[in-house]
Formats: C-alpha cells, sequence, structure tokens
C-alpha cells in the first residue's frame, strides 16, 4: 500500500505514505524533532529515549512521533507548552547522566545532544538536577575504537550496527539505573571477538563510541 | 569469586545435560538457565556460552537475559542462603534493622557469601507473608516475626545442627 | 455445535467419585491444618508432625489434610476439626504443644477446647460463626470460599464441592455466549487496570492470527500483596477452570501461568493441580470428551517486578529480559510470539466459574453497577487482624480497616492506608470513606492495585514510605525509558537526602515536576504510576516533609539519622541490665547513680535496647532532632 495522504505539521501541509511514522516524515519535510533511539528500519521501535514527542490534535496527552503512524488529515504541533516541559524534562535526565565534556569529545560538533540543545534552546549542563556520575571504565582495547559508557545514552544504535556489520558482541547489559551498553561478561573488547569494523563508533550520535586513533598508529 | 577449574568442569558437564533436555528454541532459553541454576547454584559464565552455542544466540544476549532478573547469581552461593524479605509490611516492621543485624553477625553486606562460602545474604522481593513480619527466608524456611536478638538465635540454632550432625556423622562412622 | 451429552456424563461419573472419596475423610475426625506459605511461616509444618505424632502415640484414629489459607492470617497457624458432637470448629494461634493439646481434649476427652478456638463452620448453639463477627458480615466469599477448607492438593474436593460443573456448562455453550456472559457479569480486570474482561476476550477472539494464546499473569510483584498467591496455594483448580473456560471462549489452546520466582510452593501446587486435571481428562487433549484441547504450562518468573506489564511478561516468556514494548500493537492482537493473546490476572481467572455457574444478574447484584463483584485485599502492616479479605465493591476503607479488619493494632493511631503497592498511594483519615472500586479510589489519588493495602500507624514516617517505594521502583526500573531509569533515581536521591536530614526547601517542588514528567513522558505503566507514592504523601502529609527538610526532625520518630535512642534517668531501673546485654555495639553503660546511658557516638541505632527494656520500666525512648538528647540531659541531669 502506498496511499499517499496529507497532514499537517506545525502548520506546514506535507504529503507521505500512509502507515509511516511521523518522525521521519517530519525529518523528510525538514522539520527538525529531537531523536536518538529510533531508526527508520527498526522491526521493534525502542521508544525509549522519549524525546520525540509531538502534540496532536483530538490527542489529550503528547504523543511519541516514532510510533505515531501518519493518517490523512493528522495535525500535529511539533513544539508547545506540554511538550515543550516534557522534552526539557527528559534532555535534563538525559544530560544529568551524561559526562559532559564536549571540549575534549570527537563528537563536538557533531552531536544529536548539541543539536537537541541549540534547537530547542535548552541548557547541555543540567540546571536543577545533580550530575549522577558513574565512573565506569573507558574501553580503548581495541585500536580504533573507544568506547566511554559514562557517555551513553543507550539508545542502541551501535547494537544493531554490531550486529549488521561486527560479530553481534554487543548487547543491553543489567537493569535500571545500571542498565549499560556492554559485551559478554563485561570483558574489555580487545577479549570479546570484536572485529575492529567500527560501525559502532559510526552510528552513535553522542560521541560514546568514537574512532580513536592511538598514539602507535602514527 | 575465581572458580576453580573442577568447579568450572562440573558448571560445563552440568550444563550440557541441562541443555539436552531442551530444543533450541528461544522459548526455552530461560527455563534452561533456571535449571542450571537449580543445580549449581548459580549460571557461571561457562554456562551462559554453552546456553548461548545451545540456542544459537550471542552470549552477550544472555548475559543480558542472566543480569537483568534478580533471581540469577553469577557467583557460587553460600551453603544457607539468608533473604532478608524487603516487602513494604516487612520495612515498616524494621527489615533494615534486621538486615544491619545480619549484617553485623556475618560480617558482610547483602549481596555477599561469607569467607567460608557457609552463608550469603541476599534481600528478595515480599515472599507475600506480610502477616508474619518482618520475615526471612533462610534456604526455603520461611521465619516470621524476626527480632534482631532472634537472629542469634537462628544462627546459633544452625551451629548446633552443624555440631549435632557432625557428631552423627563421626558416630556413625 | 452438535449435541454432546458426552462431557455431562464423564463429569457425572467423575464428581461421583470425588464425591465418594471426600466424604470417607468424614468417616474418622478430620482435622485440617492451614499450610500454606503463611502457616508455614508461622509453624504448620511442625504442628502438623505434632498433631500426628500424637495422633499415633494415642493410637487415634483421624484423618490430617493440609489445606491452604482460610485469610485469617493473624492467627496463624489454624487448625479446624470436624468431629462428631461439635460443629466443626476452627481454632487459631494454634502451636505444636496447644495443638497437641486439643487434640487430646478434644478426641479423648471428648472437649472441644472453646477457648482456642477462633469460630465454628456451621452454624450451632455453642460457638459464635464468621456471621457473628464483624469481618464475617463485611465478607462475601466468592473466589477465596473454599481457600482453607478444601486439600489444594486433591482434586476430588474441589470436584466433589462443585468444581468443574461451569467447564461442562461452557462446552455446552457457544464462545459468544461465554463471552457475553462475562462481558454482561461486567467483570473488570483485577490486576489492577480494571478493563474490561468480557471486552478484552472479544478482541483477541476476533482478532487475525493462530493460534491464539493465554496467558495467567501470576507475578504478583507488589510487595504487601498476596492474594494471588493465597489463590494458588488453596484452590488452584478454580484458577485451571477459568483459564479453561477462557481458552475455550477465545480460542485459544495454549496457556501459560507466569508465577514468580519467590512462590515456590505456588508452583508445586499449581503444577500438582495441572497433573491431576489432566489424568481425570480435565485438561489436555479431547477435554472431556468434548473434543476441545487446552494445555497449561507454569512459567517460572526469574525475579522481576516490571514483568508484571503485559509487553515484559511477554518477553520474558519468549527468552528474553522483561522489557516492555511500546503499545500497540495490543496482545489481545499481537502478543506472544506475534499471536493474539489474552492476558489476565489470577482473580480474574478465578471470578469466571462463579459468573458462568450463577450467571452474569448474580455477578451484578454484588457491588455496584460500573463495578461488580467484589474486591479481594490483603491487609497487612498494623493492623489488628491482618490477612486476605473478600467483600463486595462499595465497601468503605473504614468498613474494612476498622471493621473487618479489627482496627489498628496496640493502640496506636491510624495514620494511613497504602493501597495499590509501588503504582497505588497512601490515604489519609480524611479518605477513609470512599468506597473501594476501581473508580473511586484513583479518584482519591490512590488505586486499587492488585489488591495490597497496608496500614500505617503514627509510628510510620510518610517521607520514608515514599522513600521506600521509590527506592523499589528505582531498582525494579527496566531501565529502558528515560523518564523511568533516570527520573525514578533522581527522584530517589531527593528523598534520600531528605530522609538523612539533607534537605532542601525547593525539595518538594522539584519532586513534584519530577512526578509529573515521570508520569507523563515514561513509556509503561511502571514508570507512569512510580510518582504515585509521592504525590500522594505531599499532597496528604506535607507537613512531614517540611519538618524533615526545616527542622531536620522525623515526627514519626522513624528516619534513622534523625534520631536518637535516649534513656529516661527517672524511668531506668537502675539494677537492670537487660539493655546493656541487648546492646550488639556496646554502647550502653551505667553512670555513677547505675543509671543507664547511650554512648552516642557508638550506638548503631539498632532498637535491641528498646525492645530489651522491660515494659513496666519502658524507659528508653527515640528524640528527634538527635540534638535533643544533649537538651534532655541537661535538663534531666544524667550524664
Amino acid at each position: 500500500m502506498t496511499d499517499r495522504i496529507t497532514l499537517v505539521i506545525d502548520g506546514k501541509t506535507v504529503s507521505a505514505v500512509a502507515g509511516e511514522m511521523l518522525l521521519w516524515v517530519a525529518l523528510d519535510n525538514d522539520i527538525y524533532i529531537p531523536h536518538l533511539c529510533g531508526s527508520r528500519d527498526d522491526q521493534e521501535k525502542p521508544a525509549s529515549c522519549r524525546l520525540c514527542f509531538v502534540e496532536v490534535d483530538g490527542r489529550p496527552l503528547p504523543v511519541t512521533a516514532c510510533t505515531l503512524p501518519v493518517s490523512e488529515g493528522l495535525v500535529v504541533r511539533t513544539g508547545g507548552e506540554r511538550v515543550d516541559a516534557l522534552v526539557a524534562t527528559g534532555f535534563e535526565l538525559l544530560m544529568s547522566n551524561h559526562r559532559l565534556d564536549c571540549k575534549n569529545c570527537p563528537a563536538n560538533g557533531d552531536c544529536a545532544l548539541q543539536q537537541i540543545a541549540k534547537t530547542r534552546k535548552l541548557k547541555l549542563k543540567p540546571k536543577k538536577l545533580p550530575v549522577l556520575e558513574r565512573d565506569l571504565t573507558v574501553d580503548d582495547s581495541v585500536p580504533g575504537i573507544l568506547f566511554d559508557p559514562n557517555k551513553c545514552v543507550l539508545c542502541g544504535h551501535c547494537i544493531k550496527a554490531c550486529l549488521r556489520d561486527g560479530n553481534g558482541i554487543l548487547g543491553f547489559t543489567r537493569r535500571g539505573f545500571e542498565r549499560v551498553i556492554s559485551t559478554f561478561g563485561d570483558l574489555p573488547l580487545a577479549e570479546s571477538e570484536c572485529s575492529g569494523c567500527g560501525s559502532c563508533a559510526a552510528v552513535c550520535p553522542v560521541g560514546a563510541w568514537s574512532a580513536h586513533l592511538h598514539a602507535e598508529a602514527f | 569469586m575465581e572458580l576453580t577449574a573442577e568447579e568450572i568442569r562440573i558448571a560445563a558437564n552440568t550444563t550440557g545435560d541441562v541443555l539436552a533436555g531442551f530444543s533450541d528454541s528461544r522459548g526455552n532459553l530461560i527455563p534452561a538457565l533456571q535449571q542450571v541454576q537449580n543445580k549449581l547454584g548459580y549460571v557461571p559464565r561457562v554456562a551462559m556460552q554453552k546456553a548461548a552455542a545451545h540456542f544459537r544466540i550471542p552470549a552477550v544476549e544472555v548475559y543480558g537475559v542472566i543480569t537483568f532478573y534478580n533471581q540469577f547469581r553469577l557467583t557460587p552461593p553460600g551453603k544457607n542462603q539468608v533473604k532478608i524479605c524487603m516487602g513494604t509490611a516487612c520495612h515498616m516492621r524494621g527489615a533494615n534493622i534486621i538486615q544491619e543485624a545480619w549484617e553485623r553477625r556475618l560480617q558482610i553486606k547483602v549481596g555477599e557469601t561469607t569467607a567460608d562460602r557457609e552463608f550469603s545474604l541476599e534481600r528478595v522481593a515480599c515472599v507475600g507473608c506480610c502477616t508474619m513480619a518482618p520475615v526471612v527466608v533462610i534456604n526455603e524456611e520461611v521465619n516470621g516475626k524476626i527480632t534482631p536478638t532472634r537472629v542469634d538465635g537462628l544462627l546459633f540454632a544452625h551451629e548446633l545442627d552443624k555440631k549435632n550432625a557432625a557428631e552423627a556423622k563421626g558416630g556413625a562412622e | 455445535m452438535a449435541e454432546n451429552n458426552q462431557p455431562a456424563a464423564v463429569y457425572a461419573a467423575l464428581k461421583e467419585q470425588a464425591e465418594q472419596n471426600r466424604n470417607r475423610l468424614f468417616e474418622k475426625p478430620l482435622i485440617l491444618i492451614g499450610a500454606a506459605t503463611c502457616g508455614r511461616a508461622a509453624g504448620a509444618l511442625k504442628l502438623t508432625q505434632a498433631v500426628k505424632d500424637e495422633l499415633s502415640r494415642l493410637q487415634l484414629e483421624a484423618n490430617v489434610v493440609e489445606v491452604g489459607c482460610m485469610g485469617h492470617c493473624y492467627a496463624e497457624p489454624v487448625m479446624v476439626i470436624y468431629n462428631e458432637g461439635f460443629p466443626p470448629l476452627a481454632y487459631g494461634n494454634v502451636n505444636d504443644e496447644v495443638g497437641v493439646r486439643i487434640i487430646r481434649d478434644y478426641l479423648v476427652d471428648g472437649d472441644p477446647g472453646f477457648e482456642f478456638a477462633l469460630v465454628a463452620l456451621e452454624p450451632n448453639d455453642f460457638f459464635p460463626t464468621f456471621s457473628d463477627f464483624p469481618r464475617g458480615v463485611h465478607e462475601n466469599k466468592i473466589v477465596l470460599s473454599q481457600c482453607g477448607f478444601i486439600d489444594p492438593q486433591n482434586i476430588d474436593h474441589y470436584l466433589a464441592l462443585g468444581g468443574y460443573s461451569a467447564l461442562v456448562k461452557a462446552l455446552g455453550a457457544e464462545p459468544d455466549a461465554i463471552i457475553a456472559a462475562v462481558k454482561d457479569a461486567g467483570l473488570r480486570g483485577r490486576g489492577g487496570a480494571g478493563f474490561p474482561t468480557g471486552v478484552k476476550w472479544e478482541i483477541c477472539r476476533r482478532a487475525q492470527g493462530s493460534p491464539k494464546y493465554l496467558i495467567c499473569n501470576a507475578d504478583e510483584g507488589d510487595p504487601g500483596a498476596f492474594m494471588d498467591r493465597t489463590i494458588l496455594e488453596s484452590t488452584p483448580h478454580a484458577l485451571l477452570e477459568g483459564m479453561i473456560i477462557a481458552g475455550l471462549a477465545v480460542g485459544a489452546e495454549k496457556g501459560y501461568i507466569y508465577i514468580r520466582a519467590e512462590y515456590p510452593l505456588a508452583v508445586e501446587r499449581i503444577s500438582l493441580a495441572i497433573r491431576q486435571a489432566e489424568e481425570k481428562g480435565l485438561l489436555g487433549a479431547n477435554i472431556l470428551g468434548a473434543g476441545f484441547n487446552f494445555a497449561i504450562e507454569v512459567f517460572q518468573g526469574s525475579g522481576a517486578f516490571v514483568c508484571g506489564e503485559e509487553t515484559a511478561l511477554i518477553a520474558s516468556i519468549e527468552g528474553r529480559a522483561g522489557i516492555p514494548a511500546n503499545k500497540p500493537p495490543f496482545p489481545a492482537d499481537a502478543g506472544l510470539w506475534g499471536k493474539p493473546t489474552i492476558i489476565n490476572n489470577v482473580k480474574t481467572f478465578a471470578y469466571v466459574p462463579h459468573i458462568i455457574n450463577n450467571g452474569a444478574d448474580w455477578f451484578r447484584s454484588i457491588g455496584t453497577g460500573t463495578n461488580p463483584g467484589t474486591a479481594i485485599f490483603a491487609l497487612a502492616g498494623k493492623i489488628e487482624s491482618t490477612g486476605l479479605v473478600e467483600v463486595p465493591m462499595s465497601t468503605t476503607l473504614n468498613e474494612l480497616i476498622f471493621e473487618a479488619g479489627g482496627g489498628i493494632a496496640g493502640g496506636k493511631q491510624f495514620k494511613a492506608v497504602q493501597i495499590g503497592g509501588p503504582s497505588g498511594g497512601c490515604l489519609p483519615e480524611s479518605a477513609l470513606a470512599t468506597p473501594i472500586d476501581f473508580d473511586s479510589l484513583v479518584g482519591a489519588g490512590a488505586m486499587m492495585g492488585s489488591g495490597g493495602m497496608v496500614v500505617l500507624d503514627e509510628d510510620d514516617c510518610m517521607v520514608e514510605i515514599a522513600r521506600y517505594f521509590l527506592d523499589f521502583t528505582r531498582k525494579e526500573s527496566c531501565g529502558k525509558c528515560t523518564f523511568c531509569r533516570l527520573g525514578t533515581k533522581q527522584m530517589l536521591d531527593i528523598l534520600e537526602r531528605i530522609t538523612k536530614g539533607r534537605g532542601e526547601p525547593e525539595d518538594i517542588d522539584l519532586l513534584m515536576e519530577l512526578a509529573a514528567k515521570v508520569k507523563e513522558g515514561s513509556l509503561c505503566n511502571l514508570g507512569k504510576t512510580a510518582p504515585n507514592p509521592v504525590l500522594s504523601t505531599i499532597k496528604h502529609f506535607r507537613g512531614e516533609y517540611e519538618a524533615h527538610i526545616k527542622e531536620k526532625r522525623c515526627p514519626s520518630l522513624m528516619c534513622k539519622d534523625l534520631i536518637a535512642y535516649y534513656i529516661l534517668p527517672d524511668k531506668c531501673e537502675r539494677s537492670c541490665d537487660a539493655c546493656v546485654g541487648s546492646c550488639p555495639a556496646e554502647a550502653i553503660f551505667s553512670n555513677e547513680d547505675r543509671i543507664k546511658v547511650i554512648d552516642q557516638e557508638k550506638c548503631v541505632k539498632c532498637d535491641s535496647c528498646k525492645v530489651a527494656c522491660p515494659p513496666q520500666y519502658a524507659a528508653i525512648t527515640k528524640l528527634s532532632p538527635p540534638s535533643e538528647v544533649a537538651a534532655r540531659e541537661q535538663r534531666e541531669g544524667a550524664k
């Protein structure tokens, strides 16, 4: 089915394929909605970062754009008092658990968190909430890859990339506040059949994974 | 806690036996891991690796399952498992005080095992004996209306049982 | 469907056999001992052994049967004796000595031991029955009616009393008629949300996709709730019968019972019940010859509260971490292995046979129009008569706590009642007139939840209880979504600093703001309801938060960092050393007047001395804030 429908996002009338998720429709039409966890080809939508909330006419509560199939006549606003406040809190919560070191971060200038802060006029540094420092071990055991779990926002893109391009050695482990992305038995990458393909670094939106050049390489 | 070569060998064999009773359907993963834990008391690395191979999934996925659920242990438990109920009724009747009493007496913290592997101490979600609060489960036995002094009593009774058992064994030989 | 008389005939033969077997029990004196987990914790197994030993010592013929829980947990262990000459009597608080004595006095000397009796089970001229007590007046037992009176390990008991007759009726009816009966009865899911059961079944029946699955959610994770455990341990066949009927109605041939890992006895008893039902042809292939197949499998949880959430429970059965998924799709459309799946709570299924047998009108005659039937609550905490009660919906909290539950234990003052566990809230005295039903409780700021009710008295700190629940949800959060993973952690940190005396004036507002956002932003119901205990305690007990923050004082003398133990010099008996001996930290010494004094530096605040101090002296008290100790010492002259 490729029924085309029209919907209105922030007053702009756009055309899209019925059933496509609003988040991608908006992005395709140059309307930015903050997001970290979703991918277009997701079989099962994570809907976990909770940043893509929008207001929809006829719906009393904010809705995540990544799980909202578009339909004819849909009227959506990506901002608004309620959604803005919700996204601001969600963002502040994430930032209270993200080691902030933009100056030395390889993702500086190309970071989803910086983009969200800039477009939504939010502070990177949490203003009300204390920083929850976890002090997890940084893994630089494989040449060309650096993983700083203290920066990780648990979007899961690296897990999917590793399954696709690498040896599928990454996964979500533990739960709650302790939930992390790790290898089997928390072993360093070098002991985990890491192929060194670097896909993880390529897809990481926040600089938790980065292509890292060891001094010896020069 | 480092496992001995003997422990690893036993774990690998036991896991192999357990997995032989299950098809590779993913729905069997958790029941199989539960059986391994029932037999070994914990699920060591080698067991997770064998399970991953059996179910043809990445080992890290098994690790993710094991670390997600409260009941799975990665290290051997004590011979006696002391579980302090942390249900509401127990909490309001001083489960924390009971926990501290055990920690003081066993000189370990919750989640740890004594050096002689005689006792391990855990907190457990509500065991549903709220009317007997505060409750401590020792191995499978539920003990109600615990006070700090009863902790001493329970440990003393345990020592006594052990002594009697040793004597009975000595007498029989 | 072709006329098929076979199920009725097969059933009649099974029932007759069962009646004969059960009646044989009554040929000798019959002794029932409540041996559910609660009874066992109180020593029921020791009692059973002592009774059996005494019977063989006295060479007396009697039948001893371990049964489930009657619901009167405050009186555990409970023993019932059926013997000629007197009505059947239930005895409470029967330790092995008392048990042995009752056996001797009653079975040898003919003295039923009324002094130990709790209640008579049949109307008589000697002793009051349940209906003579306020609890009996309020109770209307449907699901719990057989709990504690039938042998859960013997299917014949259930059959003899008419069990599985609803299944026979259902086998002769069209699936739509079964669904209609459940819909007409207005049965709402007892797992907490109160969604109409019949509607859910209808969606699943109509859903495309095959096979269809049925799941019984017995992952009773709310701390303070034990209704499902009791049903599983006391009347397992009622659940099985309800599930088979539901399978018939929605067109499923496979059911799972997802039981939490902390309930080993429940697993044992339900597994045995499944085997017995299979042996009798009530479960498995071609049930009662009617051509309907239905199998039930027990799936043990591994310890994750979030698995009470439907999609997480499904993930768990599928062999994955119990992490909730976005809805829709709803399980009734695409659930287990992507197939249409019905998930209902233990209690919901257990009502079904009664509705099929007695009809929708009967069910609607109990409770209210929008909330028909009964509510089953686990009463725990600072209440006199702890245990399980089943009362019509619309019974008020006041009636439940102060009449059926016998009021507050130890003559203390009621402060609040916590309903609905970590998703629920704390209601104060002013809310006691609230009728118990799904909608009224939500209106009052709590929720029905699955039925855990913990009563709190003047000694319970409301900030601490909020902290306790947040600590629980923080640990049980799956960690998938931002608001729940980090919001509960941040809220917990704030509550911890308040209970430790490090709270800031703006903390209350910050808590409320975070609470609102976590409710709105979380993916699943665990996160959406996690802030409720905080919001309800702030709403009703803001003064206690303020005392902790502004005065660094815990009004209920509960928060350890804000209290100190103090020995009242004029009450200390001097020559008594009970407190000194009880102290694990050697923090108590005698001063020159031989009055005991606590070294505050050494005190670990374990409460042992307060328990040890003989009640006639009651010389040990708690003070808050701890600086009070110095003030009192100066005033009262102790050094």
